[in-house]
C-alpha cells in the first residue's frame, strides 16, 4: 500500500520530526526528553536492523555506543578538537571498525551463544574503560563538557545549544539515520537480511554467504551505534561511563521490543515510551523508584503476548480491519485443469543463469569412496557415485540408509568423513553450502525450508538474489527492483511451479502441496544445472502428486536430477536410472527394469517393493 | 510546557521566557516569528537572557535543582545532605535568624521570592544528575543546581552549569579537582577537599605516629579518590618520609573487598588509609575486620564519612581513628553558629546533622547571601558577589569565598575516634581535636590547573 | 603485589569466589540443559534469595534458618515462574526466551527495590564462624572458610540428585533428548518445574550463602548473572561438571589476576572467555552440537 508513493514513509517522517515539537509538548514532554528519544531511537535503528531483520539478538550493543560516544568525547574535550562533525565521524568510524572486529569473534556462535558472547565482550569494553582506559576515559567521571554544534550556512551561523535549540540538529540526524535504514532494508542485502532470520540453513542453501550478511549487519548496528553515541555525548553535554553499561544494552533491547522490532521506528517509539513513563511516573505520579517496575511489567506482557511490539500490534489490527481475502488455495477439481496449465513446459522458458560454465562433457557429479560416520556409527560407507550430464536419477533406499545423509555430502551441507565429491570435474569436497550453490548445485528439502514469515515472490527473490548477485554484494543502498534480471528470473520460476497467482500470499497461509512446490522454486531460483531433490512426493495427496511429478519433468529440461523418493511409482516412471543405499552403502544401480528384478534390492525391501 | 502563573499571563511574558531559555517553541506558536530554537534574544529588562535568566527569576518563586543520591552506595550522605537544604531552604522562606546570621541582608526568600526545591535521585551518578538537572533548567527554569556526593558528578554539574549558565553549588566534593583543574565560572564549594584533608590531618598524623612509616591506601577510581590519595601521599612523604606499599584502586560501589584487603594484608604496610567512601567505607571497613586487617593495622579516614561509625556498627574498630572532616557536631560548644545549626535540624528531624547536612545547608545559605548582594538574578551579578570575597559567618567561623578559583576558605576539623566507653550518648563517635584554620591549607588558586571561563 | 604469601591467599579467594560462580552457574546450567532455556533472571533469583534470607533472618535471627527458608522459597518462586510464564515459551524462539527471562529479572529486582528500598542490608555470619582462622602462615576469614565448606556440600549434593537418583536421570536424559523423554511417559512438564526451581534455589542459596560476605542491594544479580554466563560457556553449556570446573577456573583467574593488578580481573575473565570460544567453542566440558 504504502509503495504506491514513492518516499511516502521519509516524507512522513520528516513531517513527524517537524511538527514534533509543535505538538509534543502538549503531551506532557519536555524537550530534552524527546531529545533523548531521538537519540535511542537513532542507536535503535542499527540494533533493529540486526534483530528484527537479521534475527540476531545482540546484548551488547552499548559496547559501539560507548566506543563511539567516547572517541568523540575524547576529541572534543582532552583533545580540543575544533570540529564536531568531524569528531561525530571519527567516533562512528572507529565503533563500525570495533563493531567489525567484535562480529568476527562473536558470530561464530548463534542463538544463546551469540547473545551470552555479545555481553561479555560488551563487559569486556566497560571493564577496559573503566580502568585500564580511565586516563582516556576518565572511569567513573566520564568525560564531561563536550560542546555543542554549531552549523555555519555562510551567510549565519546556527547554534545547537540545550532544549529545543538542540532538537533540530537530533532531528537531522534521525531523519538521515531512518532514510538510510530504509534504504538498507529495501536493497537487495535487506532482503537477504530477512531471509537470514527467517532460515539461515535455506538462506546459505540457495547461495548467500550468510556468516558476511550477519557481519555487515552488525557493523551497520555498530555504526548506528556509535553515532548515536556520539550524539549522547554532544547532547548531555557529557558523556556517562554508563553507555558502556550492560543496563544500556538491555534498555536498547526493551524499548525496542515494546516499540516493535522489525519495523524500524520501534526503537523510536519504545524510547518515546519509556522515557515519558519514566518523567511521567517519576514526577508527575511520585511513584519513585517503581517507574522501572511498571515498564518491566510492560516489557514482559508485551513479549508475552504482542511478540511485535506497540508498532506490530498496530499493524497487525489495521491488517485484520482492511485484510482483502487472499486468491484461495486451489483446492479440488475444477482448479486442476488449471494448475496443469500453470504447469505448462512452456513455463521453463525464461530461466536463464547469469553465468556460464564453460563446456564439460564428463559426469556432472562424481563421488568418490565418500564415507560418513558420527561418531561411531557409520552413514554412508565408500559410496562411489557417477551421474552424467541432462540424466534424471532416483536413488531409493529403505529409512535409514543414508539416503539423505549422502544429499548432504553432495550439496556440502556436511563434509564427509573421507572420499571426494566432484562436481563438474572439479573437487568441491570441503567447500561451504553457498559456493556450492553458486556453481549450480543446489537441493530441495526434504523438510520445507522456506522464509515462513515472507510471502512467496519475497521467497523466491531470495533465492534469485544469489543467483544474480553472488555469495555476497555489498550493495546496502542499492534498489532491489534495479538488480537486473531479478524480476524475469523470479516470474519464470513461479511461473514454472504455478504459484503465480498466489505469489503475494505469506507463505504461512499456503497449502501443504503449494509449500512442496515453492520447496522446489527456491531450488529452481538458483538456476541449478545439477538439482537434487529429497523426497519431493513425501506427504502428498494423489492429485499433488501428479502436478508435482509433471513439474519434475518440465524442470529435468536443460539440467539434471537426482530424486529421492519413496514413491516408487513415481520414481521408476521418472528415472532413467536408480541407485539404491542400504545400510549406507550402495546397494546396486541401474535401469528401473534391472532395479526391480534385482534380488538384493528386494532383499532389502522384504520383498514388499518387487511385489509392486 | 505548563504555565503556572496564569494571572500574569501576557504575550510579553510568554516571549521572555521563551527568548531566554532559548525555547523558541513558545514563541513560535504564539508570535510564528522566529525558526525553531534559533530566534536570537532580543527582550530583557536590565541584563541580556542568559541561561535560566530571567525566566527562572520572573514568577514569584524561584526553583532549585537538587540531584542527591538516594540510593546507591552514597544513599544514606546523600538523604543526610538533602535534610540540610531542606532545612536551608525553610529557614531561607521564614527569614529564621540563623540565616541572617550568615546572610544579614535576607528578609524572607530570596530577593523576595520564596525558593522552592526540586529533587532528583543520582544514585552519585555522573550520568542521572546530568540528566535530571538537565530536566530541571528546560522544565522547572532552575536558578540554582546544587547535590553532588561523588566528585564525579560535581564535575560533570560543574560542566553543565558552565555550559548552560546555570549556577551550581556543589554538594560534598572532595576531589582536588572541583575547584581544581575542572574549575568553572558558575560553580562554587563550600565543603574541604583532597589537598585541605591532607594538609590538616598530615601534621596530626605526623605528630602522634611519628615518621617513615609504611601505609597502604584504598583508593576509588575516580577523581576524589585519586587527588585525595595523591595529597596525602604527598603530604605524608614529603614531610614524614611515609611509604605508600600499596594503592588498592576499587569502582565506585564495589561489594566484595577480600582481593584488595588480601593484597594489603600481604603487603607489610602498618596504616590503612581508607580513602573508601559511603557504603564503600563501611564493607571494606567490615571486610578488613574479617580479614583480620583491621585492628592490626591503625585505619585512617582522610575523608570523613557521615554516618561511619553507625554503619561499620562497631567502633572499636573507629578508636583512635583520625580522619578529617568539614563538620561535627560537638563544634557547638565552639561556635555559637553551630550550636543553633544543630539545635535548629534535630528539632526538625530528632537527630544530629552530619557534616553533609551541614554543608549543604551552608551552601544554600552563602548563595543567598550573594544573591542579595547582588541585589537580582543575573548570573554573571551573583558570581560576581560570590567573587568578591566578602568575609561571611558560617557554622565554622569565619570564612570567605576565593575569587580565583570559587572554593570556600574554611578551616578543617579534624577528629579522633572515641572509644566505646568514652561515648557519652548514641551519636557521640568523635571527639573534636583541631579546627585547622583555612588560609595555611590552600593551595595557590592556579597551582590544580584552575581556570574559570567565561561569565557569559 | 607477588609474593608467595599473596599467591596463596588470593588462591583461596579464587577457591571461595570460584565454588560460588560454581553453584549459581551449575543452576544456570541445569535449566539451560533440561529446558533448553537461558535463564536471564537468574541473578535476579539469586539477588531474591539473599533477600528471602534476609527476612528470614529478621525474623528468627538464625542463619541457619535463612539459608533454609531463602533456598524454599526461592525453589517456589522459580516452579511458579516456571509453571506460569516460562512454560509458555518453549515453543517459541530462543530470542524470545531470552526477551522474557530478560524481562522477569528486571521485574524481579525492581519489585524488591520496591519493597526493600535501595540502602544496602547486611546479614551478619553465624556467631561461630566469626573472626579469622590462622592456616599456617596463612590468616583466613573463617566465614569465608564456612561458605567453601557450604558450597563444596552443596555441589556434592547436587551431583548426587543429578547423578545418582531417578529425577536425575530423567534430567540428564532430557538433556539428551528431551523428546524422548515425553515419550517414555514421564510428565516432562513437571520435570520442568522441579527443575527450574532446583535450578533457581541453587543461585537464590548461593545467593543468602554469601550476604554475610558481601551486603545485599537490589543489584547484586547483575554482574554475578554476566559471570556465571563465562563460567558455563568455559565450561561448556548444560555440563554439570562443566559449571564446577568453569566455576573454579573463573574464581582463580579473576583472584590471580587481582593479585597483579585488580583493575584487570574482571576483563580477564572475559578474555579467557573468549580464548575458549575461539580455541574449544564447545566449552572444556561441553558436547558439540548443543547450540
Amino acid at each position: 500500500m504504502l509503495k504506491r508513493i514513492p518516499y511516502l514513509v521519509e516524507i512522513l517522517t520528516a513531517v513527524g520530526l517537524i511538527a514534533a515539537p509543535y505538538l509534543l509538548p502538549y503531551l506532557g514532554f519536555a524537550p530534552n526528553t524527546v531529545n533523548r528519544i531521538l537519540v535511542w531511537g537513532l542507536f535503535g535503528i542499527g540494533f533493529d536492523i540486526l534483530f528484527g531483520y537479521t534475527g540476531l539478538l545482540s546484548f551488547g550493543q552499548s559496547a559501539f555506543y560507548g566506543t563511539g560516544g567516547f572517541v568523540a568525547a575524547y576529541l572534543l574535550t582532552v583533545l580540543g578538537f575544533p570540529n564536531v562533525w568531524l569528531a561525530i565521524l571519527i567516533g562512528t568510524v572507529v565503533a563500525s571498525i570495533v563493531g567489525y572486529l567484535v562480529g568476527l569473534v562473536a558470530l561464530r556462535r548463534t542463538g544463546i551463544y551469540f547473545a551470552m558472547i555479545t555481553v561479555a565482550i560488551a563487559e569486556v569494553f566497560y571493564f577496559v574503560e573503566f580502568s585500564p582506559l580511565s586516563e582516556y576515559t576518565g572511569g567513573e567521571n566520564g568525560l564531561p563538557g563536550v560542546p555543542t554544534p554549531s552549523l555555519y550556512l555562510g551567510f549565519t551561523t546556527l547554534h545547537f545549544t540545550g532544549g529545543w535549540a538542540m532538537y533540530p540538529f537530533l532531528a537531522a540526524c534521525y531523519f538521515i539515520g531512518i532514510v538510510i535504514a530504509l534504504r538498507i532494508v529495501r536493497s537487495p542485502t535487506g532482503a537477504v537480511f530477512s531471509a537470514i532470520r527467517e532460515n539461515p540453513l535455506r538462506a546459505s542453501a540457495v547461495g548467500h554467504n550468510v556468516h558476511a550478511y550477519k557481519l555487515m549487519a552488525f557493523v551497520v548496528s555498530a555504526v548506528y551505534a556509535g553515532f548515536a553515541g556520539c550524539l549522547l555525548g554532544i547532547l548531555q553535554g557529557f558523556m556517562p561511563p554508563e553507555a558502556f553499561t550492560f543496563e544500556t544494552s538491555g534498555q536498547l533491547v526493551m524499548q525496542t521490543a515494546i516499540g516493535g522490532t522489525g519495523t524500524l521506528f520501534g526503537p523510536l517509539l519504545g524510547a518515546a515510551v519509556w522515557l515519558f513513563l519514566q518523567d511521567f511516573l517519576q514526577s508527575s505520579l511520585d511513584f519513585g523508584a517503581a517507574w522501572k517496575l511498571v515498564l518491566g511489567v510492560i516489557f514482559v506482557l508485551l513479549v508475552c503476548f504482542l511478540r511485535r511490539g506497540i508498532i506490530g500490534g498496530f499493524v497487525d489490527v489495521i491488517a485484520y480491519f482492511t485484510a482483502k481475502p487472499h486468491p484461495p488455495a486451489p483446492e479440488e477439481a475444477p482448479v486442476t485443469a488449471e494448475i496443469s496449465a500453470a504447469i505448462s513446459p512452456l513455463a521453463s522458458v525464461g530461466l536463464v543463469r547469469r553465468r556460464e560454465e564453460a563446456p564439460f562433457t564428463g559426469p556432472v557429479i562424481e563421488a568418490r569412496g565418500v564415507t560418513k560416520s558420527f561418531g561411531g556409527i557409520v552413514a554412508n560407507k565408500n559410496i562411489n557415485f557417477t551421474v552424467e550430464q541432462g540424466e534424471l536419477r532416483g536413488i531409493i533406499g529403505p529409512n535409514g540408509a543414508g539416503k539423505s545423509t549422502f544429499f548432504k555430502m553432495l550439496t556440502c551441507e556436511m563434509p564427509p568423513t573421507s572420499g571426494q565429491i566432484f562436481f563438474h570435474g572439479r573437487d568441491i569436497t570441503g567447500l561451504d553450502i553457498a559456493s556450492v550453490c553458486q556453481l549450480g548445485l543446489t537441493k530441495s528439502y526434504q523438510v520445507n525450508q522456506l522464509f515462513t514469515r515472507l510471502t512467496l515472490r519475497e521467497n523466491v527473490v531470495i533465492a534469485a538474489l544469489a543467483e544474480r548477485r553472488g555469495k555476497f554484494s555489498l550493495d546496502l543502498l542499492r534498489r532491489i527492483d534495479k538488480v537486473p534480471g531479478l524480476d524475469e528470473q523470479v516470474e519464470a520460476t513461479l511461473g514454472m511451479v504455478g504459484l503465480t497467482a498466489r505469489a503475494d500470499v505469506p507463505v504461512a497461509e499456503l497449502a501443504y502441496g503449494e509449500k512442496r512446490r515453492l520447496e522446489i522454486a527456491l531450488a529452481l531460483a538458483a538456476s541449478p544445472s545439477l538439482l537434487l531433490l529429497d523426497e519431493p512426493l513425501a506427504g502428498m495427496s494423489p492429485r499433488e502428486r501428479v502436478e508435482t511429478v509433471q513439474l519434475l519433468k518440465n524442470i529435468r529440461r536443460g539440467r539434471t536430477l537426482i530424486v529421492i523418493d519413496h514413491d516408487m511409482d513415481a520414481i521408476f516412471g521418472l528415472a532413467e536410472k536408480i541407485t539404491v543405499l542400504h545400510d549406507g552403502a550402495l546397494l546396486a544401480e541401474g535401469t528401473p527394469a534391472e532395479i526391480q528384478r534385482n534380488k538384493l534390492v528386494q532383499e532389502a525391501y522384504l520383498g514388499g517393493v518387487a511385489a509392486a | 510546557m505548563k504555565n503556572s502563573n496564569s494571572s500574569s499571563f501576557s504575550r510579553r511574558a510568554v516571549l521572555r521566557q521563551a527568548a531566554a531559555t532559548g525555547a523558541g517553541i513558545g514563541a513560535a506558536s504564539f508570535g510564528g516569528l522566529a525558526p525553531l530554537g534559533l530566534m536570537s534574544p532580543a527582550w530583557a529588562e536590565n541584563h541580556p537572557p542568559i541561561g535560566t535568566y530571567p525566566a527562572g527569576s520572573s514568577g514569584p518563586a524561584v526553583t532549585i535543582g537538587a540531584a542527591v543520591p538516594r540510593t546507591g552506595t552514597y544513599a544514606v550522605q546523600g538523604e543526610d545532605e538533602l535534610k540540610g537544604m531542606q532545612l536551608a531552604v525553610e529557614h531561607i522562606n521564614s527569614g529564621h535568624e540563623l540565616i541572617k546570621k550568615i546572610s544579614p541582608k535576607t528578609t524572607k526568600g530570596v530577593l523576595g521570592k520564596e525558593v522552592k526545591i526540586v529533587v532528583a535521585d543520582s544514585a552519585a551518578n555522573p550520568n542521572n544528575a546530568v540528566q535530571a538537572q538537565q530536566r530541571f533548567i528546560s522544565e522547572n527554569k532552575v536558578i540554582l543546581m546544587t547535590g553532588s556526593t561523588s566528585s564525579a558528578v560535581a564535575v560533570a554539574l560543574n560542566k553543565l552549569a558552565q555550559r548552560e549558565h546555570v549556577m551550581y553549588v556543589t554538594g560534598i566534593s572532595g576531589s582536588n579537582d572541583t575547584t581544581g583543574k575542572d574549575c568553572v565560572r558558575y560553580g562554587f564549594r563550600q565543603d574541604f577537599y583532597g589537598q585541605t584533608a591532607a594538609a590538616a590531618l598530615g601534621p596530626v598524623l605526623l605528630k602522634a605516629f611519628g615518621k617513615d612509616k609504611k601505609a597502604a591506601y584504598m583508593t576509588p577510581d575516580y577523581t576524589y579518590g585519586h587527588t585525595v590519595t595523591k595529597s596525602m601521599d604527598d603530604y605524608l612523604s614529603k614531610n614524614g618520609g611515609w611509604k605508600m606499599v600499596t594503592n588498592q584502586i576499587s569502582k565506585l560501589g564495589s561489594t566484595d573487598y577480600s582481593s584488595f584487603l588480601t593484597n594489603i594484608a600481604n603487603s607489610g604496610a602498618e596504616f590503612l588509609i581508607n580513602v573508601n567512601w559511603g557504603q564503600d567505607a563501611v564493607l571494606s571497613i567490615q571486610q578488613a575486620k574479617q580479614f583480620g586487617i583491621l585492628p592490626k593495622m591503625k585505619l585512617v579516614v582522610p575523608y570523613q564519612i557521615p554516618f561511619l561509625a553507625p554503619g561499620v556498627g562497631d567502633q572499636t574498630l573507629l578508636e583512635g581513628v583520625y580522619a578529617a572532616t568539614d563538620f561535627w557536631w560537638t563544634l557547638e560548644d565552639k561556635y555559637p553558629l553551630a550550636k543553633m545549626f544543630v539545635e535548629a535540624f534535630e528539632k526538625k528531624y530528632n537527630a544530629k546533622p552530619e557534616w553533609g547536612a551541614n554543608n549543604g545547608y551552608m551552601s544554600f545559605a552563602l548563595w543567598a547571601d550573594a544573591v542579595e548582594n547582588a541585589g537580582n538574578f543575573y548570573p554573571p551579578d551573583i558570581i560576581k558577589s560570590y567573587e568578591a570575597g566578602r568575609k561571611l559567618q558560617s557554622t565554622v567561623g569565619e570564612v570567605y569565598f576565593r575569587g580565583a578559583d570559587h572554593q570556600l576558605v574554611r578551616p578543617v576539623v579534624i577528629v579522633r575516634g572515641k572509644s566505646p566507653g568514652e561515648m557519652k550518648n548514641k551519636e557521640d563517635f568523635w571527639t573534636v581535636t583541631e579546627v585547622v584554620p583555612g588560609e595555611g591549607l590552600m593551595q595557590k588558586p592556579d597551582e590544580f590547573g584552575c581556570n574559570l571561563g567565561d561569565y557569559t | 603485589m607477588i609474593t608467595w604469601a599473596n599467591f596463596i591467599a588470593q588462591l583461596f579467594n579464587g577457591l571461595a569466589l570460584g565454588a560460588l560462580l560454581a553453584l549459581i552457574s551449575a543452576g544456570l546450567t541445569i535449566i539451560y540443559g533440561t529446558l533448553g532455556v537461558l535463564n536471564l533472571a537468574h541473578g535476579a533469583m539469586f539477588m531474591l534469595g539473599g533477600y528471602a534470607g534476609f527476612v528470614v533472618f529478621q525474623l528468627t535471627g538464625s542463619f541457619v534458618l535463612a539459608v533454609a527458608g531463602g533456598s524454599l522459597f526461592l525453589v517456589l518462586v522459580g516452579g511458579i515462574i516456571e509453571l506460569v510464564i516460562i512454560r509458555h515459551f518453549y515453543g517459541r524462539p530462543p530470542e524470545d526466551q531470552l526477551l522474557v527471562t530478560f524481562g522477569l529479572g528486571i521485574v524481579i529486582v525492581e519489585l524488591v527495590r520496591f519493597g526493600f528500598g535501595g540502602l544496602t542490608r547486611i546479614v551478619p555470619p553465624p556467631g561461630w564462624a566469626l573472626g579469622v582462622t590462622q592456616l599456617g602462615f596463612l590468616i583466613y576469614p573463617t566465614y569465608r572458610l564456612v561458605e567453601l565448606g557450604i558450597a563444596a556440600v552443596s555441589l556434592t549434593l547436587l551431583y548426587i540428585v543429578l547423578y545418582r537418583t531417578r529425577l536425575g536421570m530423567i534430567v540428564r536424559a532430557g538433556i539428551e533428548d528431551s523428546v524422548m523423554v515425553g515419550m517414555l511417559g514421564i510428565n516432562v512438564y513437571r520435570v520442568f518445574m522441579v527443575v527450574f526451581g532446583i535450578g533457581a534455589m541453587a543461585a537464590g542459596f548461593a545467593g543468602i550463602v554469601n550476604t554475610p560476605v558481601v551486603s545485599l542491594t537490589p543489584d547484586v544479580g547483575e554482574s554475578i548473572l554476566v559471570r556465571a554466563f563465562v563460567v558455563i560457556v568455559i565450561g561448556g553449556v548444560g555440563s554439570f561438571p562443566g559449571a564446577v570446573l568453569g566455576g573454579l577456573i573463573a574464581g582463580e583467574i579473576y583472584s590471580l589476576t587481582s593479585m597483579i593488578d585488580p583493575a584487570y580481573s574482571d576483563a580477564m575473565l572475559f578474555v579467557a572467555m573468549t580464548i575458549v570460544l575461539l580455541v574449544r567453542p564447545q566449552g572444556l566440558l561441553g558436547t558439540r552440537g548443543r547450540e
